[in-house]
């Protein structure tokens, strides 16, 4: 028995080096042992099935591997974007119209007073980008129903007669945007006179009137990337310099603004401040009046045994940047939502030492950090434990003032103005900034080829474009802040989308480590297989060759 | 022609220069295990200096991806020690850590970088803000290493720079890396206004300084090292005047044993520029802050209250009549809207 299995167990290579020899010889070398030349259908059978398995390779598993690799890019209108960024898609011009209330003219003397104002304002005015257009306004109002069917006015100009010995004066009403000017009435012109000492002070008062917000406002052209014809002659270094000034320590727009009231004292008292009441009293009627270009949510605390980062107690310049502790001080760093404004009141022995530059020889108690809040110190009160509304007074009032500041109002003007004025400014500075992150998407999206955009960016992309049309097209009017906002906002979105990050570089020998392991195995099956198949019909083919 | 040219740019250049307002630094160390000791202790010394110099614990972003302090071989338990002589406790008592543990990952710190991280602190910065970015950890050819499992490139990193550029996320960047090979990180960034720096060269390696022998482990790394003794005894409070040439100027082989690399190329302005920014620009806080006038300016407020009061019910009223007019014609309103949006 043991003899009969070494047979076979010897018999057994041969067999194997049969087999083995079978492919290379083919099917032309079959001899006595060798297996029985294979069927013409089993031939057949082995070619389609490895032409199955290409098949299935090249229609099924290439495309599925091909569209879980690839990254989806959304087609953005990469043209359009650029466009806006380098400001073609949008003159920035704003017209405004201010409103020419003559009293008891005749239309006649009116309109000529009108034609030659304007002709003074516009040899005073170099500046295309924002430009004064005068008219008359529609109806004579009365002195208390102010004109308020149109908001695109900027501002009536109301005339009225005034002594003949004296010389033109006027006014910005303190409530709403009006200039009152008062005429000698023999200095109206005549209707043939090229020129008219009241339409040159008229032109000359609304020239000054509009001389900060011009400034602002040609500096935000100037320092965005627009290039444009309707960019200002180039404004002068010292009016750069404050308005760069002025924009720096500004926060940056939100349409929603926390304000955070702290109470820090150096001791276990004061404990408790009235703050409640004096918000109301002394800040709030400003917040209301604020209402339509910025909302505000506050909040309020009270920490004892607070101290300050510097230890000296009269405060040089450079304690003051430091004496905010922030390290220790529970100040919000504004984690997701609104922009936080802090307003800190800190009761101690603290002073300031430096001698302000209005009055030198005192000292001021308030100081302001720009984009960030205000600090006043405030020396302990009387009644130990307790702040008073009173007390408060001053404080609430300074940071009133800083919050105005800090929220980007221009300075002079009356208050109304002030008003209308930061929000024209702001709705530039909007259009500027949506436009240009349009442009920075635009960039690299073509920067880096690698990254994926969802179709959400290119929808947020086509939202911006159409909001920032809609406030192109009413610039200077009241519906260009709404609509800048919101194409700020979807700008930003599209820019920040959560997916759209790059971390997608692998160096070549990291995919040959991925795929070689996968394709390996069954790409040489699949490769010899292939060409097997591919030597067979050759020989079967030589062998009819041959045959006929 | 030379002389008006220079008066013509003076005023320019001094505009560039005093542009920042705010300092912020991301300080990231990227190892974890008690082998890597030195990595913790590197970055918890660079945050130790920073905050030294004025920058505020809400402007710096610090990533720690183990706790050595805490860990269970650590003789002296609770501390961070970056010198065996053991005098300045690195975790003291005021540390503030934002990104810990298996936070610490390539995807957070690209987010945090390009703002992309909704719930968590944010580097908040703007186009006037100078950002000190370290990073330390194990690395190689282009690429370090974060927490064994995944490794930051070279290329993502500058393309996460180049979107923060984009969407002016910083004045200018003092970019530092002590890690192997450290110059290949740096050798892909592309975007403007950056000073790299890095401990060594294509394969070189980057060494520790020296071991603590009841700790057990090496505590610091050379190029860290000589980067804070120098900025310890030259950069004494925010005032110092010492400049990004003056440091670089410190570094040599003999002391570092490998070649620190800097690049100044993307800078504008140069290497010249590059060299002359102050230290404290980068490792420094500057807040220029405003101190009003004594002038007693209570009268002024209260007219400005009064009149908000008066400006705020004036528009209110206006809002009123609006809402009234609206209510009283809402149909042919309707009817217009209709057709203009038909006639689009």
């Amino acid at each position: 028995m043991s003899a009969d299995i070494q047979n076979d167990g010897d018999s057994k290579p041969t067999c194997a080096e049969a087999t083995v020899s079978l492919p290379a010889t083919g099917i032309a070398t079959v001899e006595g042992k060798e297996p029985p030349p294979e069927k013409e259908a089993d031939t057949r059978r082995r070619s389609w099935i490895v032409l199955s398995f290409w098949l299935i390779a090249v229609f099924i598993g290439l495309p599925i591997w091909w569209n879980t690799t690839t990254i989806y890019r959304a087609n953005l209108p990469l043209g359009q974007m650029t466009d806006w960024a380098d400001g073609k898609a949008c003159e920035p011009v704003f017209p405004l119209r201010i409103a020419l209330d003559v009293g008891a003219l005749p239309e006649q003397e009116a309109q000529n007073l009108l034609r030659l104002t304007q002709h003074a304002l516009d040899d005073l005015n170099d500046f295309s980008g924002h430009h004064l257009r005068l008219q008359l306004a529609q109806a004579p109002t009365e002195a208390t129903a102010p004109v308020r069917d149109d908001s695109n006015v900027a501002l009536t100009i109301r005339l009225a007669p005034g002594d003949a010995a004296h010389t033109a004066s006027s006014s910005l009403h303190p409530h709403l945007p009006i200039l009152d000017v008062q005429y000698p009435p023999n200095s109206l012109p005549t209707a043939n006179s090229p020129s008219s000492g009241l339409a040159t002070y008229i032109a000359t008062q609304l020239g000054a009137t509009f001389a900060e917000e011009q400034n602002i406002i040609s500096y935000l052209l100037e320092s965005s990337s627009i290039t444009s014809e309707h960019r200002p002659k180039g404004i002068s270094q010292e009016v750069v310099d404050t308005v760069s000034k002025r924009m720096t320590r500004s926060l940056k727009y939100s349409q929603t603004y926390h304000l955070t009231f702290s109470l820090f004292t150096n001791g276990p008292v004061p404990s408790s401040w009235d703050i409640e009441a004096a918000i109301d009293q002394y800040m709030k009627p400003v917040l209301d009046m604020l209402r339509p270009i910025h909302n505000f949510t506050i909040d309020t605390q009270v920490q004892l045994y607070a101290s300050p980062g510097v230890q000296s107690l009269v405060l040089g310049k450079e304690d003051l940047s430091s004496f905010v502790n922030a390290a220790e001080w529970p100040l919000s760093p504004s984690i997701g939502g609104a922009p936080t404004v802090n307003f800190i009141v800190y009761t101690g022995n603290h002073t300031i030492g430096v001698p302000s530059e209005a009055s030198p020889g005192e000292t001021s108690q308030s100081w302001m950090i720009p984009q960030w809040g205000s600090v006043y110190l405030l020396a302990p009160p009387a009644e130990a434990t307790h702040v008073s509304s009173e007390t408060l007074k001053q404080p609430i009032l300074t940071f009133t003032s800083h919050l105005l500041t800090l929220l980007g109002t221009p300075q002079s003007g009356s208050l109304p103005m002030r008003l209308s004025t930061l929000a024209r400014i702001r709705s530039a500075d909007l259009l500027l900034r949506a436009s240009s992150s349009l442009g920075s998407l635009a960039r690299l999206t073509l920067a880096l080829p690698s990254i994926s955009i969802p179709s959400n960016v290119a929808d947020g992309v086509v939202k911006t474009i159409h909001h920032l049309e809609l406030a192109c097209a009413s610039l200077g009017g009241a519906k260009s802040l709404e609509h800048a906002r919101i194409a700020e906002a979807e700008a930003e979105r599209a820019f920040f989308e959560k997916s759209m990050v790059g971390q997608l570089y692998f160096p070549d020998e990291h995919k040959v480590a991925v795929y070689l392991p996968l394709l390996g195995p069954i790409g040489v099956p699949l490769v010899m297989g292939l060409l097997n198949e591919i030597k067979a019909w050759k020989n079967r083919r030589s062998q009819k060759l041959k045959a006929a | 022609m030379k002389l008006p040219l220079a008066l013509l740019l003076t005023p320019l250049l001094n505009i560039v220069a005093g542009l920042h307002t705010s300092n912020w630094a991301v300080l990231v160390g990227t190892s974890r295990f008690w082998f890597n000791y030195r990595h913790l202790a590197n970055v918890l010394s660079m945050y130790r200096t920073v905050k030294r110099l004025g920058i505020p614990d809400s402007q710096i972003i610090l990533m720690l991806p183990d706790d050595m302090a805490c860990n269970p071989r650590n003789a002296f338990p609770g501390t961070v020690y970056s010198n065996s002589d053991r005098a300045v406790d690195l975790y003291g008592d005021n540390i503030e850590v934002d990104y810990r543990g298996y936070e610490v990952t390539v995807e957070n710190f690209i987010r945090l970088l390009t703002d992309q991280m909704p719930r968590s602190k944010r580097l908040l910065t703007d186009d006037r803000s100078n950002i000190f970015v370290y990073m330390t950890g194990h690395g190689g050819n282009e690429f370090l290493k974060f927490q064994d499992a995944e490794e930051i490139g070279a290329p993502d990193l500058a393309d996460a720079f180049e979107q923060m550029w984009e969407k002016k996320r910083y004045h200018e960047i003092l970019f530092m890396i002590d890690t192997c090979q450290a110059n290949t990180m740096y050798s892909k960034l592309y975007s403007p206004n950056i000073i790299a720096t890095g401990s060594s060269e294509l394969d070189q390696s980057s060494y520790s300084h020296h071991a603590d022998n009841d700790v057990g482990v090496a505590v610091i790394d050379r190029y860290t090292y000589y980067n804070l003794e120098f900025l310890e005894s030259e950069v004494r409070d925010t005032s110092s005047k010492k400049t990004i040439g003056d440091l670089f100027d410190s570094y040599s082989y003999e002391k570092i044993h490998s070649h620190a690399g800097v690049r100044y190329d993307l800078f504008k302005g140069g290497a010249d520029a590059a060299r002359s920014r102050l230290l404290t620009d980068f490792f420094g806080n500057v807040q220029n802050v405003e101190i009003d006038g004594t002038r007693n300016t209570t009268m002024i407020d209260d007219e400005l209250i009064s009149l908000s009061k008066t400006i705020a019910r004036l528009s209110e009223l206006a809002h009123e009549e609006e809402m009234a007019a609206k209510m009283v014609a809402p149909p042919s309103q309707k009817v217009g809207r209709h057709r203009r949006s038909q006639s689009r």
